[in-house]
């Protein structure tokens, strides 16, 4: 449905790209784009057209759904596909986001500029016990482009605080290998608990990936823990004191014992069976 | 309500391992261990439950099955309650694997030894039921433990699960040890036959591994068959869901497979019981027990040509329909071989011997991945153990019952003969006992 191709080339301290896509049938096609530094990219959609092939078509790009200044041209059909492309200067985080390219009212080719995402992303949290120490992780998968550094968040109500070691040694620990990385948290206590961020920084910007974490004292599992001791202690002396009181029974019942115990649930010693041979 | 004891116990005992891996990824993260270090957890507490066998024998020998099983279920509380205060993997190698897998050995034998005393006629059903605790527990604890993960972290879990443990404690309470009314008497009747059965019987409970079983052929016959069955049966189950997505099948419904074979399995269990106990079957259950592994090998080996998801799901099905069969029959046939006394310390011998097929199997089987690339090398491996297995056990049996006729001498039979006159019920078991008499008769007044 679609092709690109890369040409990869650089002047100054800019590299130049070109990321092309063409749209053959279907009215409309995402492609995602990963970058690690600022770059001039140039954009270039292709599309082979519907039924109708008129001569001229508008086209128009926009980005993140507000069309670009300047940007809608005429695009004439040239060897039966119409081409749009553009160049943009991509340098922070808020040139990142998605890119489209639009043909007249139909055809439209997105393009998502975006830092390498972390893909592992834990969606359950961490549980941890006040007065211990807990690991989070990060990891940036084999596949992708290691991250330049780590850095650590911790969420303040909307906002995110850095985690800087040099502040507080003797709570927070970095341990930073190239695609992944822990923060160990110590003596922890209820406020810890919360959502974590962990940022990987590349040139253009730092990608988030979070990890929330609970904290909860040791009386929580404690709980459950003796009420299942309770009932462990009721269930076993219930049954001690009904056998006792069964034997007791048996005992003034005398002879009659056998033939019920031979018919009923247990069958009988293997001894009473054996001698009925 | 024996069973429900030795099903609680056997259920505990079979899953607890298998659970566990639950917990391993969170363990991993904060102990900082690898993978194969985590995992050791589980196969060091399978070694250990399959190695304290003979030291179960000895304590439900002497002491009987109740206080056997009421102390494997403090010994694993304990052990689980301890572990979830550890730092390090070592500690948890140890409290995990060492202690909760002697108090899991300390409960299967005494649960498997109470139940060969306290049946005959229905034993094979009996043996199903309990046995069936494997697959139940296993299917109840995977769900229950991720839920106490997300609740409690992995450290209030082991907390927890200890508590649940203690429930063992609850299954010993309910196996009332067997009382013998008119013992006395039947000491003083026959004392000549006793007296020596009686002190070998002695000495059988005191040795600490009974080397004397090596010489009766029932037993290495079963002991070869079992060897090499439990070689190739679990690797096919450990790598299915790997298997299945290579095959190109989604994750959840791989695991599915898994879930599918363990509810054939629950059911299957006690169906096999309830076969094996009928009048055709029950004299023959040797037999049974060889085309059921047999049966188990052929699926492996025929697992390969597998390829959709609708054949892999079947396959997962006669899985589990062959595993219970195998499963309920294992310990039924070893009771109806070696008779109630010496069954306790039989069944440890055993174990400790399983210990090593069960530890080499699935590593082989990967290894037989790394390999070749391809995992239908493995299924053919395992099924062709698993076969040849059941195909030893079905020839030798033949060959084993063939030497007891010709051995047993002929007034022995008669005897047998007109004593099936008496009782309806006991036709069923006659024609077992008439191979097992010369040894059973003995046992049993010790």
């Amino acid at each position: 449905m679609a092709e690109c191709c890369f040409i990869h080339f650089s002047r100054g301290d800019v590299s130049h790209r070109v990321r092309a896509s063409t749209l053959h049938a279907g009215e409309s096609h995402t492609e995602n784009v990963e970058l690690l530094n600022p770059v001039n990219l140039a954009l270039q959609c292709t599309w082979t057209g519907n039924q109708n092939k008129l001569p001229n078509i508008t086209g128009f790009w926009r980005k993140d759904g507000d069309e670009v200044e300047n940007s809608r041209v005429t695009v004439q059909l040239e060897g039966d596909e119409y081409e749009l492309k553009r160049v943009f200067s991509i340098v922070s985080e808020e040139s990142l986001g998605s890119y489209s390219c639009v043909f007249g009212s139909e055809a439209k080719i997105e393009f998502v500029l975006a830092a390498p995402q972390i893909g592992e992303v834990r969606d359950k949290p961490i549980v941890s016990y006040v007065g211990d120490s807990v690991v989070i992780a990060c990891k940036m998968e084999e596949t992708k482009p290691k991250p330049g550094s780590w850095n650590w968040y911790k969420a303040n109500g909307t906002d995110k605080e850095q985690i800087f070691v040099v502040a507080e040694p003797l709570r927070y620990e970095i341990k930073n290998e190239e695609r992944k990385t822990k923060l160990v948290v110590h003596n922890l206590t209820e406020a810890d608990g919360g959502l974590y961020y962990c940022g990987a920084v590349y040139a253009i910007s730092t990608t988030m990936g979070h990890v929330e974490l609970k904290v909860i004292s040791f009386q929580e599992p404690l709980k459950p823990f003796i009420a299942i001791v309770i009932e462990v202690i009721v269930l076993v002396a219930a049954i001690l004191l009904y056998e006792k009181s069964q034997s007791k029974k048996n005992y003034t019942e005398g002879s009659n014992r056998e033939t019920q115990g031979e018919n009923n649930g247990p069958e009988g010693s293997s001894s009473t069976r054996q001698r009925k041979i | 309500m024996v069973v429900v004891g030795a099903h609680i116990s056997i259920g505990f005992a079979y899953s607890t391992p298998k659970v566990l891996s639950v917990f391993f990824i969170d363990i991993q993260e904060q102990l900082g261990a690898s993978y194969s270090e985590v995992a050791w957890i589980s196969s060091i507490m399978l070694a250990v439950m399959y190695a304290g066998g003979p030291v179960s024998s000895l304590l439900v020998n002497r002491f009987g099955s109740r206080p056997t099983v009421i102390l494997g279920g403090l010994l694993c509380g304990v052990s689980m309650v301890t572990a979830s205060f550890g730092n390090s993997i070592v500690y948890l190698y140890f409290f995990i694997g060492v202690i909760g897998g002697c108090g899991l050995s300390l409960n299967l034998n005494a649960s498997l030894t109470i139940i060969s005393k306290y049946f005959l006629n229905k034993r094979p059903i009996a043996n199903g039921l309990a046995m069936a605790g494997s697959p139940v527990f296993l299917c109840v604890l995977a769900p229950a433990n991720q839920y106490l993960l997300h609740m409690f972290g992995w450290r209030g879990s082991l907390v927890i699960l200890g508590g649940l443990m203690l429930n063992c404690c609850v299954a010993g309470a309910l196996m009332r040890p067997v009382v013998l009314p008119r013992k006395p008497e039947k000491v003083e009747e026959r004392p000549n036959l006793c007296t020596k059965p009686q002190q070998s019987c002695r000495n059988n409970a005191k040795k600490f591994l009974d080397l004397t079983f090596f010489k009766d052929r029932g037993f290495v016959i079963y002991l070869i068959g079992n060897v090499f069955f439990i070689f190739g049966a679990y690797a096919p189950i450990v790598f299915l869901s790997a298997y299945a997505i290579r095959q190109g099948v989604e994750e959840y419904s791989a695991a599915y497979l898994l879930s599918i074979m363990g509810f054939v399995d629950m059911f299957v269990r006690p169906g096999t019981g309830l076969i094996a106990s009928s009048k055709w079957i029950r004299p023959r259950i040797q037999y049974f027990f060889g085309f059921a592994m047999v049966f188990n090998g052929m699926c492996h080996l025929l697992c390969p040509l597998v390829k959709c998801y609708a054949y892999l799901v079947a396959y997962a099905i006669f899985l589990g329909v062959s595993f219970g069969m195998v499963f309920a029959l294992i310990f039924e046939c070893l009771m109806d071989l070696m008779g109630n006394e010496r069954f306790p310390s039989a069944v440890g011998l055993v174990t400790i011997i399983e210990c090593f097929p069960i530890l080499l199997g699935p590593p082989t089987a990967g290894y037989l991945v790394d390999i070749y690339k391809d995992y239908k090398y493995l299924f053919f491996m395992c099924g062709g153990v698993v076969v040849t297995g059941g195909l030893f056990l079905l020839v030798m049996n033949i060959y084993y019952y063939h030497m007891l006729e010709k051995e047993k001498p002929a007034a022995v039979r008669e005897q047998n003969q007109t004593k099936t006159i008496e009782n309806q019920d006991l036709v069923s078991a006659s024609a077992s006992r008439k191979y097992q008499s010369p040894e059973r008769s003995m046992a049993g007044e010790c």
